[in-house]
């Protein structure tokens, strides 16, 4: 099959699934082979994909573009759609449905306390959700991808909030929406904006080249980027990300660290001509990506709900990536989105299995699993492992890459050592949360609530073994992903140490170790309660009370003067003006007496001044 | 000079006629005022044709104008009656109904 039928194939079976789904009610209502369906779906999206990766890794790289033109107007055409299939999609359309269909199979046995209808209901949003996300990375122009990008947005707040009964879970739903929204208005803005200038929507040299003529380009760049901190969930726009953890956690695992969240990462990358061109606006980006990534994972090392943990640890790990991008490094990034989105899925659907198995969110409930859940004990450990970066694991050679590229830049722009630090510092942070998780969940006493948890079936034990692979072996294709993406002057080595790698891989060692000293042999314990009240302020989310004091303070207050001034200003003249002429209405009744006489009375009068009149008329008019 | 007190008879009937009807309390009484008035007018009319080379046009407008008012006072007449049968009385000042 051609590439431009395998895309189409790989976009729109999802579709179809979906369709039906949410069209043929009864089926929807099976439940089972519902979700069934939207499995082969996934399946069939997947199958797809691996034939253009190993297409494009063939001799001859599959690079198609096709559009159809949309909107047209007056002989020419607004904008199109399209399918671009590239080193840039591909890679991504691998990874979006592996873990799509992963998440699927994981949720099969999951989600089976639900009823029927919400596991119909549930796996029609999936199959939704996987169509639009194929849609938003095989776009070739900025207004297709927005148009995904809202569509991907609705399905995160349709499965944030799925359980909708639950007042929690809505009002996160709202507040994930609420926020993103705020930020796509940048999007929105940024593409209105690069079309007045160019009469394109695309991310060709010859745009960028008139959008820089034109002064614009660092706008345009701002404009896009600020979609992204709403929905790559950048410091202060993060908040959202740990409260839609409210979501069934294969959601999480699938949305809200995989994928939907990257796809803010994404954009830069796919609009990396933009951003490339935008040389004041890309050293901003780096420092806020910096800034994300030790703000997380210093929230993260607080928490103690097992999924708020990587949560913040998403958050942290996606300000890398734009850290990266920040600098320039396509490669940087891109790396780190695919091998993050491997392990951290894996961490989510394994966090799920726990949480499946001991009923609880909370570590305190848990403990000493891993006796009694090895399979899952272990993949937890190696998906770790690779969040923090050890040595030959995924995660270690994308990290790497970023600190080196951070490092490099920073000789040439000071401002640069300020992500290389924070993230340097968030290497060590990370291995100290992920070391603090392991040895609360799967070591030490069994907890109370921990006693029962037994393994899972196969639906869920299969997906999250089959993940560990790419968590470990992704890093591996970090050759290949270079030629991919178009990136020639890499050079990947599996043995490959530089003095920022080895600093690096130290300071997670040194984060295991301090998490295993303090937790699990309780030493420093003066140290740590020392820090209690920080933690406890940390808790307390003061960025979500500070927006929280924005809100009421400018909007809502704004908003209550407005209404304020249209109930009173404006509907008060209103109301006066009609209020005068019922008053005039009133009074005027009175000259009404219904009697015949006081009629004769007037028109008489009426006669008399219009016979004085017309004679004073004819005499001065004379 | 016969003109002038034509005239004169005239206007004097005329405004007999509306001093009734701005004063009678009874809607027969401004009914027969109402004809005073209208005969006011009549009266004009048929004076000037007399002293008009068409005075035939004249007098043929009069009798149409007498034509009309018969007319006129039979539906004047008829709602009179109609008042009387629904009140029992005919007096104007107590049917004010069109005020509400």
């Amino acid at each position: 099959m051609s590439p431009l039928q395998l895309g189409l194939i790989a976009v729109f079976t999802p579709l179809v699934v979906a369709t039906l789904l949410v069209v043929i009610r009864p089926l929807r209502h099976t439940g089972k082979p519902a979700a069934g369906l939207s499995i082969l779906g996934a399946f069939a999206s997947l199958g797809a994909s691996v034939m253009l990766m190993v297409q494009s890794l063939g001799a001859h790289p599959v690079d198609v573009i096709h559009e159809v033109r949309w909107l047209p107007v007056a002989g020419e055409t607004l904008a199109t759609i399209g399918v671009q299939l590239d080193g840039i999609s591909i890679p991504m359309m691998l990874v979006v449905s592996l873990v799509a269909t992963c998440v699927q199979v994981f949720s099969f046995e999951y989600m089976n306390t639900e009823t029927n209808e919400d596991f119909g209901r549930y796996f029609t949003w999936q199959s939704l959700f996987l169509f639009t996300m194929q849609g938003l990375v095989i776009a070739p122009n900025i207004l297709q991808l927005f148009i995904c990008w809202e569509l991907v947005g609705l399905c995160s707040y349709l499965l944030i909030g799925f359980y909708w009964k639950k007042h929690s879970a809505g009002r996160a739903a709202l507040k994930a929406f609420w926020i993103t929204k705020f930020a796509d208005i940048g999007l929105l803005v940024g593409l209105i904006a690069q079309y007045s200038v160019t009469e394109t929507f695309g991310w060709d040299p010859a745009t960028v080249t008139a959008l820089s003529a034109a002064g614009m380009i660092n706008v345009v760049a701002a404009l896009y980027f600020f979609a992204v901190m709403g929905k790559s969930a950048q410091f202060p726009l993060h908040i959202w990300l740990p409260d839609a953890m409210e979501g069934p956690t294969p959601v999480s695992a699938l949305l809200h660290a995989a994928t939907m969240v990257a796809a803010g990462v994404f954009l830069i990358v796919r609009a990396f001509p933009i951003f490339i061109a935008a040389e004041q606006a890309m050293p901003v980006i780096s420092v806020i990506g910096g800034v994300t990534a030790i703000a997380a994972a210093c929230i993260a090392v607080v928490q103690t709900d097992i999924k708020k943990v990587l949560a913040y640890s998403t958050c942290s790990q996606l300000g890398y990536m734009v850290a990266a991008l920040g600098a320039g490094s396509l490669m940087g990034g891109y790396f780190h989105l695919t091998t993050h989105a491997f392990f951290k899925a894996l961490l989510f659907l394994a966090s799920g299995s726990i949480i499946h198995a001991v009923h609880s969110n909370e570590m305190a409930d848990m403990g000493g699993l891993f006796k009694k859940m090895k399979v899952t004990g272990t993949v937890y450990i190696i998906g770790s492992l690779a969040l923090a970066g050890l040595p030959f694991f995924s995660g270690f050679y994308s990290k790497d890459l970023i600190l080196e590229t951070l490092f490099e830049s920073a000789q040439h722009n000071p401002i640069f050592w300020v992500p290389f630090i924070a993230c340097m510092v968030t290497a060590g942070l990370t291995a100290y949360y992920m070391g603090r998780v392991i040895i609360l969940v799967f070591f030490g006493e069994l907890g109370e609530k921990s006693s029962h948890a037994h393994e899972h079936g196969f639906a869920m034990t299969a997906p999250i073994v089959f993940l560990a692979i790419p968590a470990l072996f992704a890093g591996l294709g970090g050759g290949q992903l270079a030629h991919l993406y178009g990136v020639h002057d890499f050079h990947f080595a599996v043995v490959h140490f530089t003095p920022v790698g080895i600093a690096a891989s130290t300071l997670a060692f040194g984060g295991f170790a301090a998490a295993y000293a303090i937790h699990g042999l309780g030493m420093a314990g003066g140290l740590v309660n020392s820090l209690t009240p920080v933690g406890d302020f940390i808790r307390s989310a003061p960025i979500d009370r500070s927006w929280l004091f924005v809100y009421r303070s400018i909007l809502s207050a704004g908003a209550q003067a407005l209404g304020w001034f249209d109930r009173y200003v404006i509907d008060g003249a209103i109301n006066a003006f009609g209020a005068s002429l019922i008053n005039t209405g009133e009074r005027m009744r009175n000259m009404q007496t219904g009697r015949v006489n006081d009629y004769m009375h007037a028109v008489l009068m009426g006669i008399l001044v219009m016979a004085a009149f017309s004679q004073v008329w004819l005499r001065l008019g004379a | 000079m016969l003109l002038q007190v034509l005239l004169t008879v005239a206007a004097i009937l005329f405004c007999i006629g509306i001093y009734g009807v701005i004063s009678r309390r009874n809607a027969v009484g401004v009914l027969l005022s109402l004809e005073l008035m209208a005969n006011a007018v009549n009266l004009n009319l048929i004076s000037f044709a007399m002293f008009n080379e068409n005075g035939a046009v004249g007098q043929a407008f009069t009798l149409f104008a007498i034509a009309l008012t018969v007319a006129e006072v039979v539906v004047g007449l008829a709602l009179v009656v109609l008042l009387y049968r629904t009140r029992h009385n005919a007096l104007l000042e107590l049917a004010s109904d069109l005020k509400r």
